[in-house]
């Protein structure tokens, strides 16, 4: 008899007899000891609950309060080029096409290669770039790469 | 460190409420695989709860050496698993501040020392009919060289600074200067520094605060980040 077919057949449809602990549907043989062991008493679970609500909100009010900054920062830097030239602040402003070529890519393109172009046309302006980073546990195996080849994209 | 003692108080109360764990679902009866759970797992339990729980069965001393025996073969067959990096770089004990694996986990900002001694962004100014953002990336890569593969984020500086007015020899105050700050990530390369500029550093908010003047600092430190 295939002993996999049985494993299978008793994790799909646990029997009935309710005389030993299955995988399915109760606790553990040894569940109060192992809770005395982890709890140490009611109050201290509770104050320990509370104090990890209390970090988080630490965090989140910090995180709130750095990003009130950073905004109100960018929000007067806008009202100050809007005083100094209203034309900067109109293109500072202005939400531009990513899909066309700029004139002066265009231009450039004309000079360059096929697989030049295709990287010039890699970035595209307003996306997240392919090479930036994400935050990870740990490092790289290879580090930072020092030796990048300049390629300079019209902004 | 109080997030590590909470999440390991939780997963001790989750493994003391939770089902038991159906191994003969998942492991085939009497394979090596199945022996290495169970030790792995006696451990586990003897960690989270203490010395009584996951006792090992004392009466059968052979089969107890068998079983390690049999794990330890398991482990010279699967060869040896990945090394993780370590999260402090050799450039972290050197203070090597022009290095770009330092502090793995905070952010850098990089500073140019000019010819007055003086430690600020870069910057420069814009020239008849470029936008502010093309100037912002023009001057960076005027100071800083070409080798770095940078990308402007937005259109939109993030902020600006005043610096304070000075007088000339003969009363009249300067007009007005201020600097914009556009933010940019660089994804690769490094700074090559022009001429003009002395040194160069890649400093995290707080180290940033020691190099620069009071009235840039105070300028500054609402754009940059905390972390």
């Amino acid at each position: 008899m295939d002993p996999k077919k049985d494993a299978i057949r008793q994790a799909l449809y646990p029997a009935n007899m309710r005389n030993r602990p299955t995988p399915t549907g109760t606790w553990r043989p040894d569940v109060g000891r192992a809770i005395q062991h982890a709890i140490p008493s009611v109050q201290a679970h509770n104050t320990i609950e509370r104090a990890w609500l209390l970090h988080r909100r630490h965090i989140r009010k910090r995180r709130e309060a750095e990003l009130a900054r950073k905004f109100d920062c960018m929000k007067k830097a806008m009202d100050e080029l809007a005083n100094i030239d209203g034309h900067l602040y109109y293109e500072a402003n202005r939400p531009e096409n990513p899909r066309a070529r700029s004139v002066v890519e265009q231009q450039m393109t004309k000079g360059l290669k096929a697989s030049e172009a295709k990287t010039l046309d890699a970035r595209i302006r307003g996306l997240f770039p392919r090479e930036l980073r994400m935050p990870t546990d740990t490092p790289s195996k290879t580090g930072w790469n020092y030796h990048y080849k300049p390629f300079t994209r019209p902004i | 460190m109080f997030e590590r003692a909470y999440y390991s108080y939780q997963a001790r109360l989750r493994r003391a409420l939770s089902n038991p764990f159906p191994y003969d679902f998942y492991f085939k009866q009497g394979s090596i695989l199945e022996t290495r759970f169970n030790m792995e797992e006696q451990k586990r339990e003897r960690r989270a709860f203490g010395p009584t729980f996951g006792k090992e069965d004392d009466f059968d001393k052979e089969r107890a050496a068998a079983n390690r025996a049999a794990a330890q073969q398991l482990a010279e067959q699967e060869g040896e698993s990945e090394e993780m990096m370590p999260r402090v770089h050799p450039s972290d004990e050197a203070r090597d501040y022009k290095s770009l694996d330092r502090k793995g986990k905070r952010n850098l900002y990089l500073l140019l020392k000019d010819a007055n001694d003086a430690w600020r962004f870069p910057q420069g100014s814009v020239e008849k009919g470029e936008l502010l953002h093309q100037a912002a990336q023009r001057d960076m890569y005027a100071e800083c060289g070409e080798h770095m593969d940078a990308w402007i984020v937005s259109r939109n500086p993030i902020g600006h600074y005043k610096p304070p007015m000075t007088l000339s020899p003969k009363g009249s105050p300067f007009p007005e200067q201020v600097t914009f700050f556009f933010k940019a990530h660089i994804m690769q390369g490094q700074c090559r520094p022009a001429d003009n500029v002395k040194d160069f550093a890649w400093l995290t908010k707080q180290e940033i605060e020691s190099y620069v003047d009071k009235h840039y600092w105070d300028g500054i430190k609402d754009i940059l980040s905390d972390h």
